[in-house]
């Protein structure tokens, strides 16, 4: 997931934190491990190609001449199928139409991704539909640029890897990942959603600073009326305790130290639970809350919202993460407990 | 599909002039009268032919209303063409031009050709722009215009052919220098390798330009 082209200079200085422990509390995560431990370090393969999320079809079409768009920029990208709400989830169109989804940055130092990209791909007859090394390309065509803070990604169903995308327009699309895909990618995606909904530790330090990581409203008031109708397991999107508070208080460096040592991570946690409780405490009185914001289709009051750091389309000054690391960096023993709480 | 030149457009305009509908109605040959808001981009591609060559258009379609546009630069980097749109029935619509056109000149490249649309001219009992006025307009700031209906369907093929060519003029006078992608132009794959050809044989010819 790390490896980095020619040329991506924010990229190459990202570490890799090279893990011998065995999680057999976790065995969900050996698997994990044994992806981890292939984290390239340069001139190796490259794990995240492998896996079809880095340097995939719509990588390739956006980075093409055609596009030359966000060139710096690594893209994370899955393959899915867009479905619906029935009994089961339905497909919406036949098997050789699916939807690839991917996340990059408009400025590659960003910590964070702010832009969705989906495209349409059309897979030729009879064609296997993976998504890594495809023998023959698809038809491949990017329909839209999103940025990431009109969107809210959620976790719809973890057992059929279902993805829900809602729009601040009230656009609603479930997108299931293709089954091709192997399980750590929809971890992967997991893992996304977290940090798109809380942040990470380096997003802001600062509770005085309202840091909005998403404009679309939480209350679900859906002018189609589905928003609530597939139940949501909040706890699958949502962090652990101890996670949230190591997000507090860490630098980076903290997420990959959990590989290392479940112990320590236990030790942050209680040494940061007064500090984060005391910024917890001020932060309620001083932000507002998003739950209050009216729902409407006069959707002029997201102009006032404020933006952190990471959110702005051309910080002030390089920023040491990106996503991908970050990705890899902290998916790891927090997402197998979040996983476990959940189902 | 292979093509000989791909040239990038955008569409720019206040919210619900019908930028998404002339797209729809370029692209798929329909009207949809219902269209959601557009956030951020949207894409549209058709191939056209100009003077016998398959040019290749890549259509931007960008949100009109102030709070959904982001990332405004990127839209307008290596814009060829740019399709400005108002809405002859809203006058406010009109009024806005000149806010555009600033943002759009500032963010391109100076050669980039624009197109002033007045749209939905099939609803001529609620007009409040005259047609003189937009046409005024464009000669005052140096743009084609046309008045479009994206319902009926009025000039919308007019209105993108004639944007490509004005700039295929501009390739053949030498005005664009389509080795510079910041001005929008891609050469197409088999296009750039006979023009290679053609530089190695007789010294350097211009792509684009006639052979001998």
């Amino acid at each position: 997931m790390s490896s980095v082209p020619h040329g991506k200079t924010c990229w190459k200085s990202k570490k890799t934190v090279k893990v011998t422990r065995s999680y057999s509390t976790f065995p969900a995560l050996n698997a994990w491990k044994e992806f981890r431990d292939l984290l390239p370090v340069d001139g190796e393969p490259n794990p995240g190609v492998d896996l079809g999320v880095e340097e995939g079809l719509l990588c390739q079409m956006v980075h093409s001449p055609e596009f030359n768009l966000f060139p710096d920029s690594a893209v994370f990208e899955s393959n899915f199928v867009q479905v619906k709400k029935g009994r089961n989830w339905v497909n919406m169109y036949k098997a050789s139409n699916t939807m690839a989804l991917g996340v990059t940055s408009s400025v590659p130092c960003l910590p964070l991704p702010n832009i969705l990209l989906v495209a349409r791909v059309k897979w030729h007859q009879g064609q296997s539909q993976t998504w890594n090394r495809p023998s023959e390309a698809p038809d491949i065509i990017l329909k839209k640029i999103l940025p990431l803070k009109f969107v809210e990604l959620q976790v719809c169903d973890c057992l059929q890897r279902v993805l829900r995308l809602r729009t601040v327009t009230e656009k609603i699309y479930y997108l299931r990942l293709h089954p091709d895909h192997p399980e750590t990618v929809f971890h992967f995606w997991i893992r996304l959603v977290q940090i798109l909904q809380t942040g990470l530790s380096i997003t802001t330090k600062d509770p005085q600073i309202l840091v909005t990581h998403c404009l679309v409203p939480k209350n679900t008031c859906s002018p189609s009326g589905d928003a609530n109708s597939v139940e949501t397991k909040p706890q699958a999107s949502q962090p652990s305790e101890s996670l949230m508070k190591l997000m507090a208080v860490g630098e980076s460096e903290a997420l990959s130290q959990i590989f290392a040592d479940l112990h320590q991570h236990k030790h942050f946690s209680s040494r940061s639970s007064k500090k984060t409780e005391t910024k917890k405490d001020k932060s309620e009185k001083n932000t507002p809350s998003e739950d209050s914001i009216p729902c409407t289709r006069d959707l002029s009051w997201r102009a006032s919202f404020t933006y952190g750091e990471w959110e702005r389309e051309n910080p002030s000054g390089p920023q040491p993460l990106s996503l991908l690391s970050t990705l890899a960096a902290s998916t790891g023993p927090q997402l197998a407990s979040l996983i476990g709480n959940s189902f | 599909m292979a093509y000989a030149y791909l040239f990038k457009y955008i569409i720019i305009g206040d919210t619900g002039v019908g930028k998404s509908c002339l797209l729809l109605q370029f692209t798929d040959k329909r009207f949809q009268p219902v269209h959601d808001l557009t956030i951020g981009v949207e894409f549209g591609a058709r191939m056209i032919t100009i003077d016998g060559k398959q040019i290749k258009l890549q259509i931007w379609d960008t949100a009109g209303q102030e709070s959904f546009r982001s990332i405004t630069r990127s839209y307008y980097r290596g814009a060829a063409g740019a399709l400005l749109v108002y809405d002859i029935t809203r006058r406010d619509t009109f009024n806005h031009l000149t806010t555009w056109l600033e943002d759009a000149r500032q963010h391109s490249n100076s050669n980039m050709v624009i197109m002033l649309i007045g749209n939905k001219s099939d609803l001529e009992s609620r007009r409040e722009v005259k047609k003189e006025e937009g046409e005024a307009f464009a000669r005052e700031h140096g743009l084609i215009f046309m008045e479009t209906s994206a319902k009926t369907a009025s000039n919308v093929e007019e209105a993108f052919i004639n944007t490509a060519k004005e700039i295929y003029e501009k390739i053949q006078e030498g005005v664009f220098d389509i080795n510079n992608e910041a001005n929008g132009i891609k050469i197409g794959p088999q296009h750039a390798a006979t023009n290679a050809t053609h530089a190695g044989s007789q010294g350097g010819q211009q792509a684009g330009g006639g052979c001998c």
